[in-house]
């Protein structure tokens, strides 16, 4: 009895072994590709909201006030900071840069990563004219950012009033944090 | 085996998700656009015929009562390196599909197949089974995102196909799709979970209705056959 | 702390429930719906499980994974997690609460399956969730799964007396009612917490 289940363990444990063996090789293979493609998709998102020639420098603000902020980068030009902020949308969270030129108007949102509903939330970070037009109504926005409906000129995406909601909401976040950076 | 049988029965008679009726939550969670559908049964497909694979021909030394606990591990290392794969050479996939890819490790396909077909039959055998079924699969999801993404946001082809600069085909999920009627007259609920439960549930009971068809139209055939032969002999 | 306990709750039971917006946990789910019953004791399980393979799971990701850099072994580790505790828990059960064995004991093999107990632990890992708020998304995750699994459950003692066209007998038409109970729970949607 005993002898059988030293047996079936060890079968067990070599299959186990074996897999994680081979798994190790494949990550091995493809880990520095994943890395740079994470950090590209990163730098992409930044170009898209502020363009700076020579690179973004992470700065201090106050996580406690802002809870939602998860980093702030000021750009080596000087003319503004990039602000990365998750928040929840209508379906999960939403990772987003926001750009803040140095009269702290916005100087444009690009969502990163999000999961709201394909064709409606998930408009808002599309390469869809829809999305380019929706994304453009930020542009030049100071920090009393809203929607239409609440008195504001951004105008929300068609059966998408939540995910609206909430980065027009992140934006303002976005461009008081970095007012409060003085 | 006869392989036209097997083929007939994986994409038809014995489909996985119409028939046997398993593997549902990613065919009704994903299959918003025509580039996750796709995406998502090409890699069931790879995953399964590796995984019949493996285990068929490791089927004599698998220990009877842990086989279950080897299936996992075999089918969760392979479901891992897809899952890697995906993310360092299709990132809009893998982003798209989210935790359903590895998510496929408990999909009922996989180990249902294991466990009623791989155990019993030969490596080449199991190969095919594994390349029809998840054919199988691949269409069933294909039909269901053309659907919901044509009565959804009446379009075809999102994410795949892209027409703005030419037809061409799009592997990072990029391309607009061919825009049939606009948008704002779809009925976006179908992009919803709504339109998953019902558009696989129209689907299974067409499958059903047509299955009975058939079969009555066998019977009737049968019948026919049996009454001609009766007819001879009493001649 | 106990805002973001509270909207997790909420997500997980009502707005992101992990059957009607997600799509975790189907199978089980028009499985073990046949009558209200069942669906109870199954929901319990999985509720059950889901909580603790929520809090096992974190503990094996942060203190040993992470550290060792092997992260991308966690579906491989996560899976035979689950499926070692699914057995502990059905031993333990057995020997010292014979009566909970009795109500859940069927239910408990199948759950190593449902896609809502790895989903549960693989979001907790995409979400960033510390200790406490991944056993509340856990629990909370499996309630909405008996609260939808339970609910479903009436709905389709229901549609036994109705008549619908023959081709639909089986899951056909528990998966159109499935899908007005999920058009019922789109009204949920975002509700937040302040």
């Amino acid at each position: 009895m005993n002898n059988k289940i030293v047996k079936l363990s060890l079968v067990l444990f070599v299959i186990c072994a074996i897999t994680a063996g081979i798994l190790g090789i494949v990550n091995a293979l493809t880990w520095e590709r994943i890395d740079q493609i994470t950090h590209q998709k990163e730098y992409e998102a930044y170009a898209a909201v502020l363009g700076s020639e020579s690179g973004y420098t992470e700065v201090e603000f106050d996580k406690a006030a802002f809870p939602t902020v998860d980093s702030v980068n000021q750009s080596n030009d000087g003319n503004g900071y990039v602000v990365t902020s998750t928040f929840s949308g209508a379906q999960g969270s939403i990772t987003m840069a926001c750009g803040v030129g140095t009269d702290l108007r916005c100087t444009g949102i690009s969502i990163i990563e999000h999961s709201e509903t394909s064709g409606l939330g998930a408009v808002a970070a599309s390469t869809s004219s829809a999305g380019e037009a929706f994304r453009a109504q930020f542009v030049g926005q100071d920090e009393g950012i809203a929607l239409s409906k609440a008195g504001g000129s951004i105008d929300a995406l068609a059966g998408a009033t939540i995910t609206s909601t909430a980065v027009t909401n992140a934006t303002a976040t976005s461009i008081k944090c970095v007012a409060s950076l003085g | 085996m006869n392989r036209k049988q097997q083929f007939k029965e994986g994409l038809i008679t014995n489909n996985p998700v119409l028939v046997q009726q398993i593997g549902m939550c990613a065919t009704m969670a994903i299959t918003t656009t025509l580039f996750n559908g796709v995406g998502m049964g090409l890699s069931v497909l790879i995953i399964l015929t590796c995984c019949n694979v493996v285990v068929a021909a490791l089927r004599k030394i698998i220990p009877d009562e842990i086989r279950l606990a080897i299936f996992v591990v075999v089918i969760a290392g392979f479901v891992t390196i897809v899952d890697l794969l995906l993310q360092a050479f299709i990132p809009a996939l893998s982003a798209a599909l989210g935790v359903f890819i590895p998510l496929i490790v408990v999909n009922c396909i996989i180990i249902g197949r294991a466990e009623a077909f791989c155990q019993k039959n030969t490596v080449k055998d199991s190969f095919f089974d594994g390349i029809f079924q998840g054919l199988g699969y691949t269409c069933v999801l294909i039909i269901m995102c053309v659907f919901r993404e044509f009565v959804g946001s009446g379009r075809f082809g999102g994410g795949l196909i892209d027409i703005a600069n030419g037809f061409r085909f799009t592997l990072d999920g990029t391309g607009g799709g061919i825009q049939i009627f606009p948008e704002e007259f779809g009925a976006s609920i179908m992009n919803l979970p709504f339109g998953g439960f019902l558009t696989l549930g129209l689907l299974i009971g067409l499958m059903q209705y047509a299955l009975k068809k058939s079969e009555k139209k066998k019977k009737a055939a049968e019948h026919a056959a049996k009454e001609a032969a009766l007819k001879e002999v009493e001649e | 702390m106990l805002a973001n306990i509270l909207s997790i709750s909420l997500g997980a039971i009502l707005i992101n429930n992990f059957i009607f917006s997600q799509f975790l946990g189907c199978c089980p789910f028009l499985g073990c719906s046949n009558k209200v019953d069942t669906a109870a004791g199954m929901g319990l399980a999985v509720v059950f499980v889901m909580g603790l393979a929520s809090a096992i799971c974190w503990v094996i990701d942060n203190y040993i994974l992470i550290p060792l850099n092997l992260a991308f072994l966690e579906t491989l580790a996560f899976i035979l997690v689950i499926a070692a505790l699914v057995q502990f828990v059905e031993m333990f059960l057995k020997k010292s609460v014979p009566s909970l064995y009795s109500a859940l004991g069927i239910y408990l093999p199948l759950i190593t399956t449902n896609c809502a107990v790895l989903g549960v632990v693989l979001l907790n890992v995409q979400n960033n969730y510390n200790f406490i708020e991944s056993v509340v998304y856990g629990i909370t995750g499996g309630l909405g799964f008996m609260l939808a699994i339970v609910l479903f459950a009436s709905v389709r003692e229901r549609t036994q007396f109705s008549d619908y066209p023959e081709c639909f007998e089986g899951f056909p038409i528990c998966l159109v009612s499935a899908a007005l109970v999920a058009m019922a729970f789109m009204g949920f949607s975002g509700m937040k917490i302040f």
